[in-house]
């Protein structure tokens, strides 16, 4: 039977895998989609920690709303890259280094 | 105007020194604009006239008048300047200026054309005011100054062409011989101030003065102070052994040959000598006696041999000082002071005439290119076809010079020898020697000076010249030459042409000789020296005219004579040589004793600094530089955490939180 534990097993991962994207990854795009793996690593565990509230569904409703709260992150976030884009000509952050003394 | 032409005999003779003075300062002011030089004229010419008219005929044989105004004070003691006007002084001044003012006019044709001649001008007009004011200075302290500036004066005109090497050699050996004499000078100044402790004329030597009262000094004193100052004179009157200036001194213009180095600032020491007369006692009296002597002889021997006709002229000077520095020493100064103002005419116009002999002779080099020495008389001869006049006048000059009657020389000379011999029979024996040798000396002057005139007016003319372009002097040489000529003879000086005692200048001096009168002299010794020298005239004659020369031109004595007896190359090895080895010496020691220590203070100073900085290098700034180092390398570390990058910031965010996280779990 699957378990919460398995939940959050998965979550985990996910959350690793989504922060092994926004920690190595040379492409600002994939940190996005690293950024998105740790989105839904989290909604993951609301939707799991949702069985514990069966009369509001709260957790479920927190994920709909997450999520709707990360696609508009995205959408910020690619305008954001897509303005760096055109400022520095690359979208490789190794190469943005204007945050340095 | 009776007020106008009122002036007193001080404020004459002040305005007598002053006028040159003013001239050679307009003549410094206009440089190269003041070429006709007669600034310096109309000044010379002023002062001889106040110089006559209200100094010497208000002076002469009256009171004395000295005038003093207080200048410094040192101590207690105060100096003056000014004005001592006695028969001496203004009798000085008045040659000076009767020398100077004809030429002055010479000098405007001789020097027409000098590049330099502004320069002349001035030099001339301070040499006037020098030697002015050195006449009737009333102190020795002033005297010195003014000397002093004579012998400048003199420095800068023997100098005058200072482009040839020659005049350059001149003018210094003349300074350099004229600083000994100087020295002897200033040491003299001191040793009366020491004695008397005053420096004023009229207070030492007047009637009352103080040489007259106060016990004097140790007999080693006053006769060092006596060959003080006649060191001094030596040097100035040119005398053995420091003659040896005055030759080469001819390098100047012949004007100014004429001027100060025949007529009045050699005689400087003749008349600083009689000037302070009193002072000398008879061991000094007989070394100025001997000197002088000497001095009268080699001279005239040194004359005999010249080739150069204004070196004759100059040995000749040499010699006739001899004859007033034994007048001195005799006792006869007023003799010598009469010899002094007779020579200065007669000297004056050799010179004179020689200079416009040696003017035509330049001219003739010039217009056939010879190279030949203008002024060498072995290239003259027979020249009294072309320049009859200036002929006539160096032969007046001559006959002056050797002595023969109706001239002032003859007059002059018979009271130096005849004193000289009365002195010697008083004093006996040995002293005799004296007269004797200026009596030699009166018949070789005779001889040198007729050789002169034979071989330059007489026989054929030697030079193998195609254009012979002679001609007569300028009249503003030749007026000039006239007058010095007519003050060649007797009746300017006395109106007996026979016995020197009437001449006004002995009268006006008066002397009291120690010795007695031989009478029988007054008439043997004129013949005999007339006698002697027309005997050398004729033996000139035949010598030089008829040219029956008898002597070896190579002759061992005329070698001696021609080269001034070896006494400048002597000079040069004794002392010249010996002076500049002493310098190579005192170089060498300056170089490598005195730098040596310096520079081994400096080396070691040196050392000690690059020490110190070693230790400041690498011991101090190491210390701060580790601790700097130290911070630096931290900081370093921690600097690359700020790179910028995003991913590395969250890195680290994330790391933290790990760390809070295990922390947490770990509690």
């Amino acid at each position: 039977m699957i378990t919460l534990t398995h939940f959050l097993v998965v979550s985990a991962c996910l959350f690793c895998i989504g922060l092994y994207a926004v920690l190595a990854k040379r492409n600002a795009i994939m940190i996005l989609v690293g950024i998105e793996f740790i989105i839904n690593a989290a909604i993951l565990n609301l939707v799991a920690f949702g069985r514990y509230d069966k009369i509001n569904y709260g957790g479920q409703i927190f994920a709909l709303f997450a999520i709707v709260l990360a696609a508009a992150a995205v959408a910020v976030g690619l305008a954001i890259i897509l303005n760096v884009y055109r400022k520095y000509n690359t979208i490789n952050p190794e190469n943005i280094t204007d945050l340095r003394d | 105007m009776s007020s106008l032409l009122n002036i007193s005999p001080v404020f004459g003779s002040i305005l007598v020194v002053l006028l040159p003075f003013l001239a050679f300062l307009v003549q410094t002011l206009l440089g190269k604009r003041g070429k006709s030089g007669n600034i310096s004229l109309i000044a010379i010419l002023l002062s001889t006239i106040l110089s006559f008219g209200f100094v010497f005929l208000e002076i002469w044989n009256q009171n004395p008048i000295s005038s003093n105004y207080a200048w410094f004070s040192i101590g207690t003691k105060t100096f003056n300047i000014g004005i001592l006007l006695n028969n001496l002084t203004v009798l000085m001044q008045l040659i000076v200026c009767i020398i100077a003012l004809p030429v002055h006019i010479y000098s405007k044709s001789y020097m027409k054309g000098d590049p330099g001649i502004h320069r002349y001008w001035m030099y001339l007009s301070l040499f006037c005011f020098a030697m002015l004011g050195l006449t009737t200075s009333n102190n020795l302290l002033m005297m010195y100054i003014f000397w002093e500036l004579v012998g400048f004066a003199s420095y800068l005109l023997i100098g005058f062409w200072f482009t040839k090497e020659s005049a350059v050699q001149a003018n210094k050996k003349a300074f350099i011989i004229n600083r000994i004499g100087d020295l002897g000078f200033l040491l003299g100044i001191a040793s009366v101030y020491s004695i008397y402790g005053s420096l004023n004329l009229v207070e030492l030597f007047g009637e009352d003065g103080l040489i007259h009262h106060l016990a004097p000094a140790s007999e080693g004193w006053m006769t060092f102070a006596g060959i003080c100052f006649f060191l001094g004179a030596m040097a100035k009157s040119a005398q053995f052994p420091l003659h040896v200036w005055l030759p080469d001194a001819m390098e100047g213009p012949t004007a100014v040959s004429s001027l100060i180095h025949a007529a009045t600032m050699v005689a400087a020491g003749v008349f600083l000598l009689s000037s302070v007369f009193p002072l000398f006692n008879e061991t000094v009296l007989l070394i100025i006696t001997i000197i002088g002597c000497i001095t009268a002889l080699i001279a005239a021997y040194f004359a005999l041999a010249q080739r150069d006709i204004k070196r004759i002229l100059a040995f000749s000077t040499i010699s006739q000082l001899g004859f007033m520095i034994v007048a001195i020493g005799i006792g006869a100064w007023d003799a010598a002071m009469f010899h002094l103002a007779t020579h200065a005419f007669f000297k004056c116009l050799l010179f004179l005439a020689a200079g416009a002999v040696i003017h035509e002779m330049v001219h003739l080099k010039d217009a056939n290119h010879l190279d030949i020495d203008p002024q060498d008389i072995n290239n003259m001869g027979g020249l009294r076809k072309w320049m009859p006049k200036t002929f006539i006048l160096m032969l007046i000059a001559s006959l002056a010079l050797a002595g023969f009657p109706l001239t002032s020389g003859f007059l002059s000379k018979d009271a130096i020898l005849i004193s000289a011999f009365e002195w010697g029979v008083h004093h006996g024996a040995a002293y005799l020697l004296i007269p004797l040798t200026l009596t030699i000396v009166s018949i070789l002057t005779a001889f040198y000076i007729g050789r002169l005139i034979f071989k330059v007016f007489f026989g054929e003319f030697r030079l193998k010249a195609e254009k012979i372009h002679i001609h007569e002097a300028s009249l503003n040489m030749l007026g000039p030459m006239t007058f010095l000529a007519v003050c060649s003879f007797f009746f300017v000086f006395s109106w007996n042409p026979l016995a020197y005692h009437h001449a006004f200048i002995l009268g006006g001096f008066d002397l009291n000789y120690s010795y007695s009168e031989l009478h029988s002299l007054h008439i043997i010794l004129p013949i005999v020296l007339t006698l002697g020298s027309v005997i050398a005239w004729s033996l000139g004659w035949n010598w030089y005219v008829k040219e029956k020369y008898p002597l070896n031109g190579n002759n061992k004595w005329l070698e001696l004579s021609l080269n001034q007896g070896y006494l400048n190359e002597l000079y040069q090895k004794l002392f010249v040589n010996s002076s500049l080895g002493l310098s190579r010496g005192l170089y060498w020691f300056d170089k490598n004793i005195i730098d040596g220590l310096v520079n081994l203070l400096g080396s070691i100073t040196r050392g000690l600094g690059q020490l110190s900085a070693w230790v400041d290098t690498y011991l101090v700034d190491g210390l701060v530089n580790t601790i700097g180092g130290t911070t630096y390398y931290i900081g370093h570390l921690l600097r690359w955490v700020q790179n910028g990058r995003l991913q590395n910031y969250l890195g680290f965010a994330f790391t933290v939180v790990l760390i809070g996280i295990i922390y947490l779990i770990l509690k």
